[in-house]
């Protein structure tokens, strides 16, 4: 414990001299107005469209100047249904409102929207005001997906309500995903496969980033019924109480979460998501996806790969200190900036505002980090963002590990369960020294696998920044 | 405006039961605040001197294991929030650990919860599989009372037929009883009609001066009563409602008064002759218009408005304002449209028509803009006319949006098999005008529902008095009725007008 201590205080006192890697700037909001912000879209000439929970739009301009007392706005319209979901495309605003897909804009030119299209409204709402749609940008072919949350924590009393469906280019509505519970985001990796963030609560016992392969179960059976409508084959019914690996053992339809993000510890609510492919423009974390995370104001970063035909991977924390709880996220890889809305209005978050606009731009500097966290059959692969020091990051002792999982049931939640430690027998550096190769005895297929890497020190004696990585086992390599 | 980025520290121990303060602040802090007060100026529950908090610990162990779900008030203000069950997620003594932090700070000073006590709470409530509502909860466990500002009360019963509150100097009670808690009801006869109370004592003001300039600060009392009521106080009369009727009518009353801080005496008199009984006082330390906390004085709480504030949505003098969200009295895919002059409507995008037009303000913000914003809001505006409460065209016709003028005025558009059927409004003298086109090939004509609430009766050419002084005037196509639903008939080329006009 005095060990232990003693390493606290050093990262620290160490920490607080190297906190400059990222700068997160708050933009200039038009005075007097709410702007609880649910919606970024990246438009043409560095303009950029937000829309907020109240159903406004404006335009701002000026945010990726370096002076941003300079930042401009337009309010281009208002009294739309709270849309969770924007992008920009061919002169229009596509948006994802509570009751349909729309697309709107400017056809006169007076910076007043006049033409609202709706594109689909195939879904249903009764009124309820969990009922939201969170809505993608448009994938390969042009599709975009929505994740329909459910009507409240425990009942789908609408149509489709738990299911991701895409809508195609020309109007029609795809039912794609069944088992959802409570989005907060929806995104693409860098392959372009679909992903979303559900909430913990019933049948999801903690909070994760789940991929939207079609056709799949995503662990909620609360929506199951309405493949009815649409001649679709019934989802997975899982037992309960019970584990996701036991149950998608049953039913390959049901793909467990990708990441798990353990809840409390790596936040409690995480919203929408964003993938880096700007070649390094704000570090070395080249398609990784960046999370954003409402109650506990921040964003995490999350490294992928597939394990037999299964999305797994990392979650690390990142950023923090946001002004209010994040909810929408976007990414400009032209610019390397990540830009960052959010408001805590109904779900209380760390960040003390009720609503936000923020953009964080890298400073060139990168901070000692593991990069990426790969399975192997006995063990894991560490990337690191620099050399490491031999010595240390070649101790076994330097780096320890436990591992758990949930309930999958019908209540709220669940503890972590089903405890084990995996042990770390060696540590194996890489010839460039970036890489250690850990060797571990008792992984257990299906469980977050917590490692804590305390004793590593980079060829310049600096620990890691963060020392905590989550690692979802989904499938253990052959 | 820069901040610097600091990262996050990793938090190397996992958290054990005695981290009560480290494990609130994990889970609890984001919503209620580490401050207890609630997160974001209040926005949430408070913890710190909740009321919720005191006493047996078995309501807040039930709140956390299982949820709460509903209108709640606490300690004077009104929330409507959800609050998520914890039971799965913490066991027994980080539960314990963080209910004993919450006893114990800010300002309260409960006992400490055991972790066996929370085991033997979670053991009898496993049969719960939703959150609790509020009246299940305080049905179990009630608040304690609060001490109000009124004290060293008596109430005075009498009987007799009164019509309106009696001269009571030459009345004898039946009885006098002390009322130690300070709560008026009217309850304390044992009669069910024509009777009267009287209560005398002090009322305690602590508001400090509103200004260094001013030795008082401004009160407002809220009287309702079914059915008469007046209040003195320092034996002057300072509210008073009149008659015989429910509460919760215009009878109800607020006054201000300005007071310096001490006691003083107050006398409150209550009739009831004859149907329900009841009484409600609060007073709030603030002028009418001030958004202050009630606090009531009496066993019914009178009706202090709805929770949210006031956001009125307005047009501007040259454009009309929209709102999607949800509307009382339609679908919930509306769509609001208020115009410049005072004229509204609400179109369905489920019915393909406009089912609700009215009068005066358009629409009010603030109940889907506070909290979580549940439920639908009314229109602003009286007045307010159903037009229909069905589909408007025939199967199959789809929403496919609407465009606006350089005023805002919407029309919106259907698909109808191959044609498109567009439907515009704009404001016309103490009314609406709306325009129906259909274009498309063919020559099968479309059945547009008019209304299927009203029943027009013809009142000229092509003039009907729809209902509530309503005039519709139809150009260039004529109104049919089938089956009480009253319908026009366009064919793909032609266009109709049809004009709402209020009486004035």
């Amino acid at each position: 414990m005095r060990l232990l201590t003693l390493f606290l205080t050093l990262n620290l006192a160490h920490a607080a001299t190297h906190s400059d890697y990222y700068n997160r700037e708050e933009i200039p909001l038009p005075k007097g107005e709410v702007m609880e912000i649910s919606s970024i879209a990246l438009m043409p000439e560095k303009q950029i469209a937000v829309a907020t929970r109240r159903g406004d739009v404006w335009i701002c301009s000026g945010a990726y100047d370096d002076d941003l007392s300079k930042v401009s706005w337009k309010k281009l319209t208002a009294g739309l249904h709270e849309p969770l979901g924007m992008f920009y495309k061919d002169g229009w605003l596509f948006l994802s409102q509570r009751p349909e897909f729309s697309r709107i804009k400017d056809s006169s030119g007076n910076g007043i929207a006049d033409t609202f299209e709706t594109i689909n409204a195939d879904w249903g709402i009764n009124g309820d005001y969990h009922e939201y749609a969170f809505g993608s940008t448009p994938d390969k072919n042009g599709d975009v997906w929505i994740a329909l949350c459910l009507t409240g924590s425990a009942s789908a009393r609408s149509d489709w309500r738990g299911w991701c469906v895409r809508i195609t280019p020309d109007g029609k509505m795809i039912p794609t995903c069944s088992g959802i519970r409570s989005p907060g985001g929806i995104g693409f990796n860098a392959q372009g496969d679909a992903f979303y963030t559900d909430n913990q609560g019933l049948w999801n016992g903690s909070s994760s980033l789940k991929w939207l392969k079609p056709g799949s179960f995503q662990g909620n059976p609360t929506g199951n019924k309405y493949h009815k409508l649409a001649d679709l084959p019934a989802p997975p019914q899982p037992a309960d109480p019970s584990r996701i690996l036991a149950e998608r053992l049953k039913d390959p339809r049901f793909i467990p979460p990708a990441v798990i993000f353990p809840h409390g510890k790596v936040g409690q609510s995480p919203t929408g998501i964003a993938c880096d492919q700007s070649g390094g423009k704000f570090g070395p974390w080249e398609k990784q996806l960046y999370v954003g995370e409402q109650t506990h104001s921040q964003v995490q970063r999350v490294c992928l790969e597939m394990v037999n035909g299964i999305y797994q991977g990392a979650v690390f924390h990142f950023l923090e200190g946001f002004e209010a709880g994040l909810i929408p996220i976007r990414f400009d890889d032209e610019a390397g900036i990540i830009f960052a809305g959010g408001s805590n209005r109904g779900w209380g978050s760390r960040g003390k505002k009720p609503f936000t606009f923020e953009r964080v731009r890298w400073t060139g500097k990168t901070p000692f980090e593991i990069l990426t966290m790969t399975a192997n059959h006995d063990g894991f692969t560490l990337n690191f963002t620099e050399p490491v020091d031999p010595t240390s990051a070649g101790n076994p002792a330097s780096y320890s590990m436990e591992a758990w999982t949930y309930i999958l049931q019908h209540t709220y939640g669940s503890p972590e369960v089903d405890q084990a430690t995996p042990k770390i027998t060696s540590a194996t550096i890489s010839p460039d020294n970036k890489s250690v190769q850990l060797k571990i005895e008792g992984l257990v297929r299906g469980h977050v696998h917590h490692l804590e890497s305390i004793g590593v020190r980079s060829a310049k004696g600096e620990p890691l920044l963060h020392q905590d990585a989550y690692y979802t086992l989904n499938e253990i390599p052959n | 405006m820069i901040h610097r980025l600091f990262l996050l520290l990793a938090v190397a121990s996992p958290l054990s039961a005695q981290d009560g303060e480290q494990l609130y602040t994990l889970y609890c802090s984001a919503c209620h605040g580490a401050d207890g007060k609630g997160a974001t100026g209040g926005a949430f529950p408070p913890l710190a001197k909740s009321p919720w908090l005191k006493g047996d610990g078995q309501r807040a162990i039930k709140v956390v294991l299982n949820g709460l779900e509903g209108p709640i008030q606490v300690l004077g203000k009104d929330y409507n929030l959800a609050m998520p069950p914890q039971g799965a997620l913490l066991p027994d003594d980080q539960l314990a650990a963080i209910l004993t932090y919450v006893r114990s700070a800010w300002g309260n000073n409960e006992s400490a919860i055991t972790p066996n006590l929370v085991k033997s709470v979670r053991a009898a409530s496993t049969d719960r599989t939703k959150p609790w509502t509020p009246e299940e909860i305080l049905m179990e466990h009630p608040l304690p009372l609060e001490v109000t500002a009124l004290k060293n009360i008596t109430s005075s019963v009498f009987s007799g037929s009164w019509t309106e509150l009696p001269d009571f100097s030459t009345l004898k009670p039946d009885s006098v009883e002390e009322e130690q808690f300070g709560i008026i009801s009217a309850e304390q006869s044992p009669k069910e009609v024509h009777f009267a109370i009287v209560w005398e004592g002090q009322f305690i003001a602590n508001a400090p001066p509103a200004s260094t300039k001013k030795a008082g600060a401004p009160y407002t009392f809220a009287l309702d009563a079914d059915d008469s009521a007046r209040v003195f106080i320092d034996g002057e009369l300072l509210v008073e409602v009149t008659g015989i009727g429910p509460m919760g009518s215009k009878r109800a009353k607020t006054e201000e008064i300005w007071l310096t801080q001490g006691s003083y005496p107050i006398r409150i008199e209550y009739l009831q002759v004859n149907g329900k009984k009841g009484i409600s006082l609060g007073w709030k330390s603030g002028r009418k218009n001030q958004n202050k906390t009630w606090n009531w004085l009496s066993e019914i709480k009178g009706d202090s408005g709805p929770i949210w504030p006031s956001i009125p949505i307005k047009p501007t003098a040259e454009h009309t304002a929209m709102y999607r969200n949800f509307i009382a009295g339609t679908t919930p895919r509306a769509i609001g449209f208020g115009f410049p002059g005072g004229v509204n409507l609400a179109y369905s995008a489920d019915r393909l028509t406009t089912e609700l037009i009215w009068t005066g303000p358009f629409m009010d913000g603030g109940h889907h803009w506070y909290q979580r914003g549940q439920g639908n809001e009314p229109p602003a505006g009286k007045n307010v006319i159903k037009l229909s409460n069905s589909p408007a065209l025939p199967a199959g016709a789809q929403f496919k949006g609407y465009k606006l003028d350089d005023a805002g005025n919407p029309s919106f558009s259907a698909m109808i098999g191959d044609s498109l059927l567009t439907d515009a409004w704009l404001p016309a003298p103490n009314g609406l005008t709306r325009k129906f086109s259909l274009s498309g090939q063919g020559s099968d004509p479309v059945d547009i529902l008019i209304t299927d609430l009203l029943h027009p009766q013809p009142a000229g050419t092509n003039l009907y008095d729809l209902a509530n002084n309503l005039l519709l005037q139809l150009e260039g196509v004529n109104l049919q009725t089938k089956n009480s639903k009253s319908f026009i008939s366009l064919t793909p080329g032609q266009s109709a007008t049809l004009t709402y006009t209020w009486k004035k």
